[in-house]
């Protein structure tokens, strides 16, 4: 079992105030500012959100399992790349997180890569903590040397 | 509607045991590069980033928020409101790792509110959270709050 934590301090309303992630147990992640009008606004202005946190959140935790399932095929990838793009709502939440992968995977298709990357999409975490989210979609594509 | 995203990117190398990954907040910059590897992800504690910590960084956020909001229709908003998150994750059988838990902790310094007052707001915040939903909806939440003396 892990925990993990983070610290944040908020100050004043939700409008004009603001406030910062003070601490995360890692001490990885150094403070960071978050306000309503960056998490909000189509321009993010440098700072965080946490739309922004939990996209980190997801297109890691598919990498990591995308990479365990290519390896128990007996298929292990050299290099994944991905990403996942997060749709906020103001006043009703995340409804779309859009995952998209690039894999350099010896040995394997197309065909078996996209059922990989649906497996591990399906099967991380992370997916099973959003799967309230309406919309959770998937483009993997294979890249040649 | 107004619809906002947000984008983070991940590059991965090698697989699992001995991958290692790094994380990007690709809209924002706030962050770039972060390590993090499975074995530091499972383990009681370390010092990378994992999945699970930017949850909890996440949801103290959203709920921090969301408690302002409601302390503000209140008309008490918040001098400072502390809030810590801890995510759990934790092997589950018959399906692998799953994220299990989010305890929020929250101490408050709200001027005017009492506290009967500030811990209706603590529940409609948790009710109103968007992240206190969705995660809500696979894995148990709860809240601890204190309203500080003034």
């Amino acid at each position: 079992m892990a925990e993990r934590r983070a610290e944040v301090t908020w100050k004043g309303d939700l409008m004009s105030g603001s406030g910062t992630i003070d601490r995360v147990g890692s001490g990885a992640l150094a403070p960071l500012d978050v306000t309503w009008a960056a998490r909000a606004e189509d321009e993010s202005g440098g700072r965080t959100s946490p739309e922004e946190l939990i996209a980190a959140a997801h297109a890691s935790c598919f990498a990591m399992a995308l990479s365990n399932v290519l390896a128990k095929a007996g298929t292990p990838p050299e290099e994944l790349r991905t990403s996942a793009t997060v749709t906020f709502v103001p006043g009703t939440g995340i409804t779309k997180s859009a995952l998209s992968v690039e894999g350099r995977v010896p040995g394997l298709d197309e065909d078996g890569f996209r059922a990989a990357a649906e497996d591990a999409k399906v099967s991380c975490p992370v997916s099973q903590a959003l799967a309230a989210v309406p919309e959770l979609t998937l483009e993997a594509r294979l890249v040649s040397d | 509607m107004p619809r906002i995203t947000r984008e983070a990117e991940v590059s991965w190398e090698g697989s699992s045991a001995r991958g290692r990954g790094a994380i990007t907040a690709a809209s924002s910059g706030a962050f770039a590069g972060l390590p993090y590897s499975e074995p530091s992800r499972i383990a009681a504690s370390a010092p990378e980033t994992s999945p699970e910590e930017l949850v909890a960084a996440a949801h103290a956020g959203c709920y921090a928020m969301s408690l302002a909001a409601e302390l503000t229709r209140d008309r008490t908003p918040p001098e400072r409101l502390e809030v810590r998150a801890v995510v759990v994750l934790d092997e589950v059988e018959g399906e692998g790792h799953r994220i299990v838990e989010s305890r929020l902790r929250v101490r408050a310094r709200v001027p005017g509110s009492d506290d009967d007052a500030f811990q209706e707001a603590v529940r409609r915040a948790d009710a109103g959270c968007p992240l206190s939903a969705l995660i809500g909806a696979a894995a148990a939440i709860s809240v601890d709050a204190t309203l500080e003396v003034t």
